[in-house]
């Protein structure tokens, strides 16, 4: 290296010129650039302009360093020197061309790479903001829907328990089919933004996992049957009955990718196999696949069918939101494991997964031994003859009417109604309500702000009334920030009636 | 002898301050980015009216982001500045008063202009917004790709230097 250097040294040019106080040249060695006596360096090139302001303010001497000159078009990058004498200046010129671009290249490169990296910092954050526009319009979009879907479905429910003619019945059941599937579509939308947002976040609970194959057992025995199919379930017999993890989202996962089997077979069966891989401290890996008879994928379309909004073009008579697989792949991302796909077209299709899940210590041995059916539907049925004073405190009117036919309905309360945050502690201090009905969205103070009072306020029998908060926004973290104001419970809309029922005996 | 005054062209680097030499000079653009180290010089004669002409002797100094780190060399007899910056990477303009503070240290009763280059790539309006946000005042936005005000910014301080 260090010869290297010696050697540009040893070979570089060095240009002495010798000019008067007015830059005029009185001698040049020529050692490489050929210039004439007599002329005035300001010729040589435009750089000894600057002669000019030297001239008459120099002292002893100054340096340029890597100046780009061209002479007889050849360019040279060099170091020159001005240097006051007795008889005029000194100028010498040093040709570090070599040198120079040899740096240049390094600063090519390095400022190359900043500026790049720099680029890609504002893209990113372009796109975070783009995807936190999404998101939001998303989340406050599907908001304004859930109000006007409770009181459909809530609306065409109660329809649906008076006398009907036939017709009517049918078109009733039209109505039904078509908001649960809005529902669907609706949480859809709203798991997609939630993974794609990282709003998501997997909740660490023992659940057994016989139950959930139950539930899925007795959901696609029923499923498949309307559609002329069979379905099979296969587990293995290692497979533990309890695990440790998102039961909620292990059964989204499952039922996604059962749906969209559903949804490509025509005929024949779907199978969801259950096998146990291996364990390794307290986790169990099984693996989980989805098979089905249907219509198959070619591998062209292995990588877009986990896309948002992608449906194959064969799908055209079943509808959907086209999110079913998208989603799959996002939750399967969160739980550390990957969708696997083979399949042909003509011969159907095989989804499988891995996944590790944790085994709590106390039930690791307990095989599953059955999947009898059982009810999972909670009864609401409650044996009292109490009446409870309820305050609603909702200024939707379409959502109002629900809730009062729904709850008066139920012969067990009496409903006091405010339509207005600002009005709710007024109606505390002067009535006993055993227990509240509070929307989000009131207006001039927000429910979950009311809640705060309510719980700061210093009378115990106002103070302790159980809230139940009913809410449009559905993010975990909202339902986190309301019961941490103090709500006892939340409840998404649109509700389903039993469920809210038997949420507010459970907290009165 | 033709009057001659000398404009400084600095800023960051990545800029595009050779780009805008090369636009107003040769009237051309090139999307290859060199990076430029040093300096290079290059004259253009601008005509005011008949007979009335000024050569401008252009030094393109290599960007840097450390404007304090210029060699006073470089500066030496000059009549005009260009502050040139990106407006598409706010890195260039996010320390511009500063940089703007240490020009004037060094060359204090020199006009200097303040060019945003690159406005081919973004919103104008939502730009503004911006130097508005963060007190950025400038002279010309340009954009050495079209070629737009370019001439008007060099002209603008070609009169001013005269």
């Amino acid at each position: 290296m260090l010869k290297k250097f010696q050697q540009e040294y040893a070979t570089k040019n060095v240009q002495f010129i010798l000019t008067d106080f007015e830059g005029t040249i009185l001698e040049s060695d020529q050692a490489f650039l050929a210039i004439k006596s007599n002329s005035h360096l300001i010729d040589i090139h435009p750089f000894f302009e600057c002669f000019i302001s030297i001239k008459d303010t120099l002292e002893d001497e100054i340096v340029f360093n890597c100046v780009h000159i061209v002479v007889d078009n050849n360019e040279y990058v060099t170091d020159i020197q001005f240097s006051k004498k007795d008889v005029g200046f000194l100028v010498v010129i040093s040709d570090y061309t070599s040198h120079y671009i040899a740096y240049q290249a390094i600063a090519q490169t390095r400022n190359e790479s900043i500026i790049n990296g720099e680029l890609i910092t504002i893209k990113n954050a372009e796109l975070e903001e783009r995807e936190r526009f999404k998101n939001l319009f998303i989340r406050n979009f599907s908001h304004e829907l859930r109000n006007p879907l409770t009181s459909i479905i809530s609306i065409t429910k109660i329809i649906s328990s008076t006398s009907l003619t036939s017709e009517q019945e049918n078109m009733i059941q039209f109505l039904q089919e078509s908001n649960a599937n809005l529902k669907l579509l609706l949480e859809d939308i709203l798991s997609i933004s939630m993974i794609s947002s990282g709003r998501l976040k997997l909740s660490e609970n023992v659940f057994s996992l016989s139950q959930l194959f139950e539930l899925i057992t007795f959901t696609y025995n029923t499923k498949t049957a309307s559609k002329g199919l069979s379905f099979e379930i296969n587990i293995d017999k290692k497979a533990p009955d309890y695990v440790e993890g998102d039961r909620l989202r292990l059964y989204q996962v499952l039922t996604n990718l059962l749906d969209n089997a559903l949804k490509y077979t025509n005929e024949g069966k779907i199978t969801l196999n259950i096998t146990f891989n291996q364990k390794r401290a307290n986790k169990v890996n099984m693996r989980f696949e989805v098979l089905d008879s249907g219509i198959g994928i070619s591998k062209d379309n292995f990588e877009t069918i986990f896309e948002s909004f992608t449906q194959l073009k064969t799908a055209t008579e079943n509808p959907g939101s086209g999110l079913g697989l998208s989603i799959v792949k996002g939750l399967l991302d969160l739980m550390n494991s990957e969708i696997k796909i083979s399949s042909s077209i003509g011969e159907g299709s095989n989804f499988y997964f891995d996944i590790s899940l944790k085994q709590p210590l106390q039930t690791s041995t307990k095989p599953i031994l059955n999947t009898n059916k059982k009810s999972t539907k909670k009864s609401s049925k409650r044996k009292t003859d109490k009446k409870y004073r309820i305050l609603l405190a909702e200024d939707d009117i379409n959502v109002q009417t629900v809730l009062f036919k729904l709850l008066l309905n139920t012969g067990y309360f009496y409903i006091d109604l405010v339509n207005d945050g600002a009005l709710v502690m007024e109606k505390l201090i002067n009535d006993d309500y055993d227990l509240i009905l509070m929307d989000i969205n009131l207006p001039n103070v927000m429910g979950d702000e009311v809640t705060r009072l309510i719980r700061d306020f210093p009378f115990k029998n106002i103070k302790k009334i159980p809230i139940i908060g009913l809410t449009g926004y559905s993010f975990e973290d909202d339902f986190a920030g309301f019961k941490k104001a103090g709500m006892n419970a939340v409840i998404a809309k649109p509700f389903d009636d039993q469920d809210l029922i038997g949420l507010i005996f459970k907290h009165l | 002898m033709q009057l001659s005054k000398k404009i400084v062209v600095l800023g960051h680097f990545g800029v595009g301050k050779t780009s805008l030499i090369r636009r107003f000079v040769e009237n051309s653009f090139s999307d290859n980015y060199k990076v430029s180290i040093g300096v290079h010089i290059t004259k253009k004669v601008v005509e005011f009216e008949v007979e009335d002409t000024m050569s401008l002797i252009l030094w393109d100094l290599e960007g840097t982001d450390e404007i304090k780190t210029i060699r006073d060399a470089y500066l030496l007899g000059t009549h005009g500045v260009v502050f040139v910056f990106d407006v598409t990477r706010p890195s260039t303009f996010q320390s511009l008063n500063t940089d703007l503070e240490i020009i004037k240290s060094k060359l204090p009763t020199t006009p200097l202009f303040v060019v945003g280059n690159k406005v081919d790539l973004v919103v104008v309006s939502e730009l503004e917004t911006l130097f508005k946000e963060n007190n950025i005042k400038t002279n010309f936005l340009t954009s050495a790709k079209t070629g737009d005000t370019v001439n008007d910014m060099f002209f603008e301080l070609a009169k001013l230097i005269k």
